[in-house]
């Protein structure tokens, strides 16, 4: 009813706008007033009051919320195909619910964190990370999503840099500035030959609308492709993500390993939702490339790391490949699969990062020998993601996988599917080994790890019983996923449906600007 | 009925509890551990039990939604085979709990919990018809016994345990693959998505898609076996687990390699079953020589008994593709057997390395004085598991020969020579450990088998008698279902 009523109160011109947008957008602004307000009143800027910390994270945890409940709210009204700048369908529905849940789980894996320092900024770069991340997922349009990378890419780079003393933060911060800055250039110029081509800024593969130009239309969109690769950091664009990662504080690892890949793998679908990605052609070649070297290269990366967080980089990187499988696996169960295993993907990536958190400072392997000893509730459950990530059962990456490589087979993906199956063999010897450095007996003069934070316990918690009870009865989340998004499938009749799905009403001629 | 999902869910139901008591009393696990065992036992008799007389060849059945959307069931199924592999697996977890695993000093609760999870996937592996339940069964066996290995193994158990896990895992990435294969050539001819086995073994293949399909799920049973270019994991990993799991690998994880062999190669693809049947059958001979062979040179003990298993279990496979009752009966007959025979065995290795605290053979002689029990049981167990007529595993051998005759005497005979060949490792075992000179000056005074001990090895060996002497009540169990629709290679059941 809330919703109605603030949809009825807005103007218009925000009324296509969907509400969880709208929602984060406020909240921004009411947490900016906040802090403004409080640096601003007696004690003046120097006051980092515990409460004013605690409100600031209350304010978001409660935008984060309101946002997450505002996407069961009635859809907007859907102006005309081109004006059009959100697609508030299913597919961005189940994204930007995975996005909201992510980015609430990283709230509570920094509740405590980031205090001690400025903590306001953190939660305000951490709403419009979000923000961008399902403006990412949500946009129908060039434009709109081009704002929404730059938002998510700028509150990122405040992230990564946001404790200055961590040795490596400002490293990281630049590399990611200076790639970032880079593959929105790339991106940038691959929008602009499909505009330059097509005449209209729908966030869409070019090829699709039967150009009269194949090679700039194709051109426009490998540009587009590699500038997606680049935030993905699928391989062989993925040379910075471990580094990042590395140099950034645990929780902003996590956003940059689980929102921003989800935003940005959800666009990348819908981009291709109108493609037909089972040829020979050569924007389904790229992805096919991409994702055979993801897979095989990030867990070539993983396999040898010492380093915790650069491991889950690799293994980041090569779920990137397998989502790409399941993105190339046009039929039944292709964007199903990409869904559940996206789900899958965040639960156990976040959890990962959060067991992490839950000893700080410690990401060599080598401090985590014993931990079954020491801290037996915090290796369980990084056990549990890993083994999840891996796709052991009971975990629910099992069945993810599993489900994957159906999606493959009914659409006859045997080359993918066999890079697949090597690199998951590949994937499985470094969690099993990091599951066995850490059963391994401890070092006598290993110090007890540090209290683990309560948001974090919670959180890890709370992911390990989803991983495993998701795991076993995968049935809802199956029914959940399918019929979200139905990418093209060769021939006419299944192109027109998802056409229908995803821009309802005819496509208008296209002016040709060009001649 | 629906107390088939006992079967899995009360060794789960035990594991809880074992690594929760675990927490509290370090002694309260075993306990609980032999309590869920005759729990258990006792389901199995009640199913045993209730079975409807002359209600066909499927003894029990039971199905319940799982991935409605994926049409995967919890599908559940117990033929006579199933019932005979389930009985070994309960019988065997008995000396796996009351003789190896009571001293575990090393975090009880967790080994045992362990060890019940394990039978837990074992039991779940025995009695899945659905294909995708069956994969997960299959799957979920290994993590368990991963970590038994990994954590409470011998000296070099990390690399063993990784071997372990990585073939066997590998492996069934193929087997999935194979699944997936079936389950799609099934709804593109009838337009419906199932993992049943039923609905799946009525579809039709061609015959290059019938073979590769078929050496998908050959490749994963082979390693398990295990068949012998894929058996490199298995002298490691039986040699470095802790006695406990080695009996349980050796008894009965091996026994799952047969029994997808049967159920899911055999009965599934008949055609390309029979066509594969050569190679398998040399495959089968080569392990019986090679296993043999190897075992004859081995000085540590537990890697001569991992070796003599990979022997005998090749006589498994050559019974399986002889493509005749006979030899499938034989083929089982071995395995429960074997199963007998080498847990037996291993807890005997696994006796003595407790004592000597060594397993190399070198260093033992002279043992019988010292240890007349412990001696006298191995001496036993040997023979048994040479093929003393009279003997389980004799009877195994010899319908698994006899069928190989009819059907390729060159093999039966390379079979048959592998007979000689145990005789001469499982003696030679026995010369060396328990007869001859002590080395050094004598044996100190070691502690022998107690009560417990040669009670529960002594209703092994009156189970491996009766196997022997009287087989006919396994016999008739141990003839598979036939699927409703597929002839069985042998025709319509007696």
């Amino acid at each position: 009813m809330i919703a109605t009523l603030m949809a009825a109160a807005l103007p218009p011109a925000l009324a296509e706008v969907p509400m969880p947008v709208l929602v984060l957008a406020a909240g921004i602004l009411i947490l900016l007033l906040a802090i403004a307000c409080r640096r601003s009143g007696p004690g003046g800027a120097g006051s980092e009051t515990g409460a004013g910390t605690v409100a600031a994270a209350l304010i978001a945890a409660a935008t984060l919320g309101l946002a997450f409940a505002g996407l069961w709210s009635p859809p907007p009204p859907q102006a005309a195909d081109m004006a059009r700048l959100f697609a508030a369908d299913a597919w961005f529905a189940y994204g930007a619910g995975l996005i909201l849940l992510s980015s609430g789980g990283i709230l509570a894996m920094s509740w405590r964190r980031m205090a001690g320092e400025r903590a306001d900024e953190a939660h305000l770069l951490l709403l419009l990370g979000t923000l961008g991340a399902i403006v990412v997922a949500g946009s129908a349009n060039a434009v709109a999503f081009f704002v929404g990378l730059e938002i998510l890419s700028l509150s990122l780079l405040g992230l990564i840099a946001y404790r200055p003393r961590l040795p490596d933060a400002l490293e990281a911060a630049m590399k990611y500035l200076v790639l970032a800055g880079t593959s929105s250039a790339i991106l940038l110029f691959g929008l602009a030959l499909a505009y330059a081509e097509t005449g209209d800024l729908r966030f869409t593969a070019p090829l699709a609308a039967n150009p009269a130009e194949p090679a700039l239309a194709t051109a426009a969109t490998l540009l587009v492709l590699t500038g997606l690769f680049f935030k993905l950091s699928a391989a062989p664009f993925h040379l910075w993500l471990a580094d990042v990662l590395d140099g950034a504080p645990i929780p902003v690892a996590a956003f940059i390993a689980v929102v921003s890949k989800i935003a940005l793998f959800v666009a990348l679908a819908r981009y291709f939702a109108m493609t037909d990605l089972t040829g020979t052609a050569l924007p389904a070649q790229d992805l096919a490339v991409v994702a055979v070297l993801s897979m095989v290269g990030g867990n070539l990366l993983a396999f040898g790391q010492t380093n915790l967080k650069r491991l889950l980089a690799g293994s980041s990187i090569a779920h990137i490949g397998y989502l790409l499988v399941a993105l190339l696996s046009a039929g039944p169960f292709g964007a199903g699969s990409a869904a559940f295993y996206l789900a899958a993907y965040a639960a156990a990536t976040l959890g990962a990062f959060a067991a992490l958190g839950a000893v700080p400072d410690h990401p060599d392997l080598a401090s985590w020998r014993g931990m079954f000893h020491r801290r037996p509730a915090v290796a369980l459950a990084l056990s549990v993601m890993l083994a999840s990530l891996a796709g052991i059962p009971p975990a629910v990456g099992f069945f993810a996988k599993a489900y994957i490589v159906a999606a493959g087979m009914s659409a006859h993906r045997m080359v993918l599917l066999t890079a697949l199956i090597v690199s998951s063999i590949i994937g499985l010897c470094y969690y099993l080994n990091v599951a066995r450095v850490m059963m391994t007996p401890a070092p006598e003069a290993a110090a007890p790890a540090g209290a683990t934070l309560p948001g974090t316990t919670v959180l890890l918690g709370a992911l390990a019983l989803a991983t495993l009870l998701v795991g076993l009865f995968p049935g809802p989340l199956v029914q959940r996923t399918t019929g979200l998004f139905l990418p093209a499938a060769p021939g006419g009749e299944t192109a027109a449906r998802s056409h229908d799905i995803l821009y309802a009403g005819a496509p208008p001629p296209r002016p040709r600007l060009l001649r | 009925m629906m107390t088939l999902y006992g079967l899995v869910l009360l060794p789960l139901l035990g594991a809880a509890v074992a690594w929760l008591t675990g927490r509290a009393s370090p002694r309260a696990p075993w306990p609980v551990a032999v309590a869920t065992l005759v729990l258990l036992a006792a389901l199995l008799a009640y199913i045993t039990w209730a079975v409807p007389a002359g209600g066909g060849p499927w003894l029990a059945h039971v199905s319940a939604p799982w991935i409605p959307a994926l049409g995967i069931t919890l599908r559940c199924d117990m033929d006579g085979l199933s019932l005979v592999l389930l009985w070994l697996t309960v019988v065997l977890s008995f000396p796996c709990v009351l003789l190896a695993s009571r001293d575990i000093a090393d975090t009880p609760g967790t080994f045992h919990a362990l060890l019940l999870a394990t039978i837990a996937g074992v039991d779940g592996v025995f009695i899945a018809t659905d294909l995708f339940l069956f994969f997960f069964f299959w799957e979920l066996m290994l993590v368990p016994l991963y970590v038994l290995i990994t954590v409470w193994g011998h000296e070099d158990r990390t690399r063993a345990a990784f071997k372990f896990f990585l073939f066997t895992q590998g492996s069934g990435l193929l087997m999935l693959l194979s699944i997936l294969g079936l389950v799609f050539v099934h709804q593109h001819q009838t337009g419906i998505l199932t993992f049943d086995y039923f609905a799946l073994a009525t579809t039709h293949l061609s015959p290059v898609l019938a073979m590769g399909l078929m050496l998908g799920f050959f490749v994963a049973f082979a390693v398990k076996l295990p068949v012998v270019p894929l058996h490199v994991w298995l002298p490691d990993t039986h040699t470095q687990a802790p006695t406990a799991a080695s009996v349980l690998l050796a008894g009965v994880l091996l026994k799952t390699g047969g029994y997808g062999l049967i159920r899911f190669v055999v009965l599934l693809f008949p055609d390309a079953a029979a066509r594969f049947a050569p190679v398998a059958l040399a495959l089968g001979a080569l392990g019986i020589l090679y296993g043999a062979w190897l075992s004859l040179v081995q000085d540590d003990i537990k890697r001569l008994i991992a070796y003599s298993s990979v022997s005998h279990l090749g006589f498994v496979l050559l019974g399986v593709f002889s493509a005749s009752p006979l030899g499938m009966t034989g083929a089982v007959v071995q395995m429960v057997a074997h199963g007998l025979s080498t847990g037996a065995l291993f807890v005997i290795a696994g006796a003595l390395q407790d004592r000597l605290h060594t397993r190399d053979m070198r260093r033992m002689g002279g043992l019988w004085p010292a240890l007349p029990h412990l001696s006298s049981v191995g001496l036993v167990f040997a023979i048994a598991s040479l093929g003393l007529p009279g003997l389980g595993n004799f009877v195994g051998e010899f319908l698994v020969l006899l069928a190989t005759w009819r059907i390729s005497p060159p093999i039966a005979i390379l079979g048959a020579a592998g007979l000689v060949l145990s005789a001469l490792y499982a003696l030679t075992m026995v010369g060396r450990a328990f007869l001859g000179p002590p080395p050094g000056d004598g044996w100190p005074a070691l502690p022998d088998f107690g009560v417990r001990h040669m009670a529960v090895l002594g209703a092994a060996m009156a189970l491996l008698l009766v196997l022997g002497l009287y087989p006919q009540p396994v016999l008739d169990l141990s003839l598979p279902a036939p699927l409703p629709h597929s002839a069985l290679p042998w025709g319509p059941r007696p």
